[in-house]
């Protein structure tokens, strides 16, 4: 009991640092909540409830102090003057008193402050009546929250309460409400106290208005009504009418739900498939380390989130040795340790870095391996395999075999609410950036004379030689930047999904299946592909909750749509045999 | 001089065909008859529908709408290559296509007329009576003393030759050539010509070709191709003087 | 056309010998103290190489001689091998942890009666009927469809790969009843014997090289025979060999179906040598790993798989002991390098360092006239 006191005590001195600072508090509250704790009887109960309106946070906190004996009153001759003590306390376990009239510290004569332990003073009471006003003073107090989330949240807590009483405090609320989505819920809490009401009409007519509103809260209570064996046979039939009611519109809010969630990851695989169009579809490569550029970019934002925080360092101890020297090798990053708007702001310096590491990994890699393999295209398939073992390998030395923590910032976080969806920040945010990079993405092939040389150098790489064209810069460029695509999916991946070793391999056979689908050689193609096939694939896998189901179907209405359209989508026919 | 009426039994026959890739009319209302036994050469500037043309009359593309019948009563329209070429139709590509890693002797034997399913392959069994018909074709392209080397050895001139006799191994009555002189030396390209010359009467062959010499050299009969129907019909000396090809040519017609 | 030249029949023969005669010999009739024997562990690994080998020959039988990439012939392998699983599980009888009549997964899942599928795999000659009806069936719906549309190249590797992923995802699924991500384990006999005896491993190794024999002659006829010639022809230019009058499609089908029965075979022997089966076998990394045996040993040849097994797995159960951790990079480093450096793998080795030494040769002795390598590949056209 000691404990849990000392534990409310540091609490609600925490938020007594704040009640000082905001002196400019209006003094009338203070006054009057000062006046409520010295009255008694019948006047102490309205004048607290008479606080109700204030929607004053220094109420709230003041009157839950009261509720457990942390309102202390101090005699100086007659004048008895409440206080609160501070969370400060002196080696000898004293701490200053704030006086609740004015929310100044409690002084002697001599102007000195005053420190008392708790165990000096007098509580100031309370009995069951006042306590019971005080609670509903706090309920109503949260339902005038200046936060609309705050009071939807109040006044869910009371529709719950299953206490009748709750009504009259929602319905004076209720007349004051000027938010449309804080009148729903107060209707909504108001009907669900209404199911627990003993006229038959009022239970029926509360049981329609759940329906009416499609209350997914008062699914439970509704249910629990409808088996109610001492329920009116009338009240039970309203109360299935509005499950079935509910349900229906659970059905509905978790089928878009999952629709967003397949929309947001199929944007991903629409980023991660552009890249594979330009390295397929384009250069003729099939690069099956493309899933492994999706965990650089992926990495490359934990590494920068690390950096902006604790910073980050591994070591990797290889099991050779060289003239007995132990080989291995590490990286220390010191970490800028930043708070706030700065680390939160980490995620867009993420951006960029993942997409230049993971076009640089794809650089070496087109200088390395890609570059012996032009016009060997199953080649390429099988030596890209290797790479993407090799960097497999390097990513469970490096970040280890578990999936990484990589956190949104605040800004990415909480969600848009439409008809009770939630629509994620990130997922949005995800879909809106996916976007831009294709419509950047076709801009950039299309219209700039970057785009003119690559198009030349994939549709006939002697011909562009022939005429000046450093055929050797084109290629590295354009497999560089279909990496750094793959690198930025990565990077949003990170937000909504696993980061792990093998992040890859499940998004490397849908992206090529879209490519293939889209019609090699075609970027538009690719994008109808992959906003198609792409996005209905990861509906289909969170509609049907297992993503066998939505696999075999895709897979097998692709295989139907190749006999129709053996080309894709968007083939680029050529006219000549051989 | 535009179309011959078609009054006569044809070995070939195409009438208001059309093809459309993308947009672009490759075909438009093509009507093209040729009899049994002929020797037709085809010339036209690029992208005229030659091409094209040889692809829809083996079936490797479907027309959007006509009429190709072979042998005047079968329709081509439905039918798959290799169908298309059981029946007897026979094509060489322009960019010589045999099989590298067979010897000669092979390449004929895997051309030669006779069953083509899988499990009579699995069995079939080399007769005296084709290794005669093979010396034969040999003897015809000149590569006797090459018959077992590796195809892929073969000289450009001589891997042409060896996917004409690839084709009358396969003893078709209707033989589409496609630039048969492209790559070749003079001498080689004269020599092609005898070939085809010598085998005027037992086939019906097509010929489409750049090489106005080499089109002087075999032509009995020429049909222009222009923007995908046929400009006009004659002989080498009729055609070459007709304004509209001059126009279509703007001098390409002087060519080599 | 002589089936045999005189170093392979040497070759062959040697191995078959050692195979079929000496090792199991070793294996059974020395004391273990002895240091002829071949220990029981020997055996059952070898064995396993011995399956590999023959999944190797189905991968080249379409790729090095038909240009098909098939990445799903792990799918096939895996196909046979649960077949012969569920024969074995049956055989199990009530001896699982349950004392069930019923596999112990099976009551895992709250099943107490065997369901209706799994009745008749107590007989093997049903199980292998089924090894040869569900691959078979399988590889003749998809390469139909798939080769009658023209798909090919890197297409069709993709193509196979995703019927892999997708059949891999499956056979994860508890609802499947095949034993979810764990598959079948614990066997205890086949055909009466104990699957743990030496006897019956001896005897599964031998049937596992006869098979591989017989696959290998088998797959050696046929490169000589008309289909065979056709079958190259393909590789070289498939629109020549269509426009001489063959369904190329047939063809293709044909061979694909025939690969995938071979790939089924190994898996059916694999499995009661190493005494698991579960989707990971499935997985395309595991085509692609029979992909890798192919090119190391080289492609286009039937020695090359066999060679390619024996040599990677040698290498990858040293590896995974010596460095557990790295032995990833060594596969994939290899698989780099020989795609890039040795595209005719092992087998082709000789003659690419004859080329190079000949090269060598002709700089040092300018104006001496060097033989043109008949052999040297001209570009093929697309």
């Amino acid at each position: 009991m000691k404990q849990s006191t000392k534990i409310y005590f540091t609490l609600l001195c925490g938020l007594l640092g704040m009640l000082t600072v905001s002196v400019a508090e209006d003094s009338a509250v203070r006054e009057n909540l000062s006046r409520s704790i010295l009255s008694e009887g019948a006047e102490q109960r309205q004048q607290v409830a008479a606080l109700a309106d204030t929607g004053s946070k220094l109420v709230h906190d003041v009157l839950v102090a009261w509720t457990r004996d942390n309102v202390f009153l101090v005699t100086t001759g007659a004048v008895k003057i409440p206080v609160l003590l501070e969370d400060l306390t002196d080696p000898n376990g004293k701490a200053r008193a704030i006086v609740i009239a004015d929310g100044k510290f409690l002084l002697d004569e001599n102007k000195k402050e005053l420190r008392f332990g708790p165990t000096e003073l007098t509580a100031a009471e309370t009995d069951s009546a006042l306590r019971g006003v005080i609670q509903q003073t706090l309920d109503s107090l949260a339902l005038a929250d200046p936060n609309p989330d705050s009071r939807r949240n109040a006044i869910l807590k009371l529709g719950n309460s299953h206490k009748l009483k709750n009504i009259a405090v929602l319905q004076t609320r209720l007349a004051k409400e000027t938010d449309a989505s804080v009148r729903r819920s107060i209707n909504e809490a108001i009907a669900m106290l209404q199911l627990g009401d003993r006229d038959p009409k009022i239970q029926s007519a509360a049981a329609h208005q759940l329906a009416a509103l499609k209350s997914i809260g008062s699914l439970d209570m509704v249910t629990a009504l409808a088996n109610n064996k001492s329920a009116a046979p009338e009240v039970v039939q309203a109360a299935n009418q509005a499950i079935v009611k509910i349900d229906g519109h659970i059905g509905v809010v978790n089928f878009f739900g999952t629709i967003f969630r397949g929309l947001s990851l199929g944007s991903i695989l629409l980023v991660v498939a552009l890249g594979l169009a330009i390295t397929f579809g384009l250069m003729g490569i099939i690069n099956m380390a493309h899933g492994e550029m999706i965990a650089v970019g992926a990495y490359t934002t934990y590494v920068v989130q690390n950096i902006f925080g604790a910073g980050f360092a591994f070591s990797v101890n290889l099991p050779f040795t060289f003239f007995g020297h132990p080989l291995g090798f590490g990286l220390h990053l010191p970490g800028m340790n930043a708070t706030g708007a700065f680390y939160e702001s980490y995620f867009l310096f993420a951006l960029p870095l993942s997409f230049m590491m993971a076009a640089l990994v794809g650089l070496v890699l087109e200088r390395t391996v890609i570059r012996f393999l032009y016009r060997r295209p199953l080649e390429s398939l099988l030596a890209t395999w290797g790479v993407s073992l090799v960097m497999q390998q390097l990513f469970r030395m490096v970040f280890g075999a578990n999936n990484v923590q990589v956190s949104s910032p605040n800004w990415l976080q909480g969600h848009f609410t439409i008809n009770d969806v939630l629509l994620g920040y990130n997922r949005v945010f995800v879909i809106a950036f996916a976007v831009l990079i294709v419509i950047g993405t076709w801009l950039l092939l299309t219209k700039t004379p970057l785009g003119l040389l690559i198009r030349a150098v994939m549709q006939n790489r002697d011909m562009a030689a022939c005429m000046g064209v450093r055929t050797a810069r084109v290629n590295m460029m354009t497999f560089a930047f279909g990496s750094g695509l793959a690198g930025l999916a990565g990077a949003f991946l990170s937000q909504i999904g696993n980061v792990g070793p093998s992040l890859g391999q499940s998004y490397i056979v849908d992206s090529f299946m879209t490519v293939v689908v889209g019609g090699v050689g075609s970027i538009v193609g690719t994008v109808y592909a992959s906003a198609g096939i792409g996005t209905s694939d990861q509906i289909l896998q969170q509609v049907t909750g297992s993503p066998v189901t939505g696999k075999i179907v895709v897979l097998v209405c692709i295989i139907l749509f190749l006999q129709w359209k053996p080309g894709g989508l968007f083939s680029i026919r050529s006219r000549n045999l051989d | 001089m535009t179309q011959d009426p078609p009054t006569t039994k044809f070995v070939l026959t195409l009438e208001g065909v059309n093809k459309t890739f993308d947009g672009f009319k490759a075909i438009s209302d093509l009507n093209f008859y040729m009899d049994k036994g002929e020797l037709r050469t085809i010339i036209g500037p690029n992208g005229a529908g030659k091409s094209t043309m040889m692809d829809i009359i083996t079936g490797r593309t479907r027309p959007d709408t006509g009429k190709v019948e072979f042998d005047f009563n079968t329709d081509l329209t439905t039918m798959n290559v290799p169908e298309i070429n059981r029946l007897g139709i026979g094509r060489k590509f322009q960019t010589p296509s045999v099989y590298i890693h067979h010897t000669v002797f092979e390449n004929l034997l895997l051309s030669l007329k006779g069953p083509r399913g899988v499990f009579q392959a699995l069995f079939a069994r080399t007769t005296s009576e084709q290794r005669d018909r093979i010396e034969a074709v040999l003897k015809t392209i000149g590569l006797t003393a090459k018959k077992d080397d590796l195809a892929g050895s073969l000289s450009h001139g001589q891997k042409q030759w060896l996917e004409i006799g690839m084709l009358l191994a396969q003893d078709p009555k209707l033989l589409l050539v496609d630039e048969p002189a492209a790559g070749m030396t003079d001498e080689e390209t004269h020599k092609t010509g005898e070939l085809l010359l010598s085998l005027e009467g037992k086939h019906s062959i097509i010929v489409i070709e750049h090489d106005m010499a080499f089109v002087r050299q075999i032509a009995r009969k020429v049909t222009v191709l222009h923007q995908g129907h046929v400009l006009c019909e004659g002989t080498v000396d009729e055609v070459q003087n007709d304004e509209r090809v001059k126009e279509v040519y703007l001098g390409r017609k002087k060519k080599n | 056309m002589r089936l045999f030249s005189k170093w392979e029949l040497i070759g062959v023969g040697a191995a078959v010998l050692l195979m079929l005669v000496i090792l199991p010999c070793l294996n059974a009739f020395t004391p273990e103290s002895s240091w002829l024997h071949v220990s029981n562990f020997t055996i059952t690994v070898y064995g396993k190489y011995l399956c590999y080998a023959m999944l190797a020959i189905s991968v080249d039988l379409l790729w090095g001689y038909t240009g098909l990439l098939s990445l799903g012939q792990s799918l096939f392998f895996a196909l046979g091998g649960y077949m012969m699983g569920m024969y074995l599980m049956r055989m199990i009888g009530d001896l699982g942890q349950y004392h069930q009549p019923i596999p112990d997964f099976l009551v895992f899942l709250g099943w107490s009666t065997l369901p209706a599928f799994w009745k008749p795999f107590s007989s093997l000659p049903f199980a292998m009927l089924m090894a040869i009806v569900l691959p078979g069936l399988l590889a003749g719906i998809f390469g139909y469809l798939a080769f009658r549309s023209r798909i090919r190249g890197v297409y069709f590797s993709i193509l196979t790969q995703a019927l892999t992923y997708a059949a891999c995802l499956l056979f994860f699924r508890n609802s499947l009843l095949l034993g979810g991500n764990n598959g079948f384990t614990d066997f205890k006999f086949i055909l009466g014997h104990d699957t743990r005896e030496p006897a019956t491993q001896r005897g599964l190794f031998v049937a596992s090289g006869v098979a591989l024999l017989l696959v290998y002659l088998f797959c050696k006829w046929l490169t000589t025979t008309k289909f065979g010639k056709v079958k190259r022809a393909i590789r070289d230019s498939e629109n020549r060999v269509m426009f001489s009058g063959y369904s190329t499609a047939n063809f293709k089908l044909f061979i694909f179906v025939l690969a995938s029965l071979i790939a089924s075979l190994a898996g059916v022997l694999y499995v009661p040598q190493v005494g698991i089966i579960n989707p990971s076998e499935m997985s395309t990394d595991k085509s692609l790993e029979a992909v890798v045996w192919v090119a190391v040993g080289g492609r286009g040849t039937l020695v090359g798989p066999v060679i390619g097994a024996f040599a990677v797995n040698a290498m990858k159960s040293w590896a995974t002991r010596a460095y557990p951790d790295l032995w990833l990079m060594f596969l994939g480093t290899m698989f780099i390098v020989v795609t890039i450096f040795m595209p005719k793998g092992i087998v082709g080795l000789p003659a690419q360092l004859k080329a190079v030494y000949q090269k060598m040769a002709q700089k040092n002795n300018a104006g001496f006239p060097v033989p043109v390598d008949a052999a040297v590949q001209p570009v093929k056209p697309e």
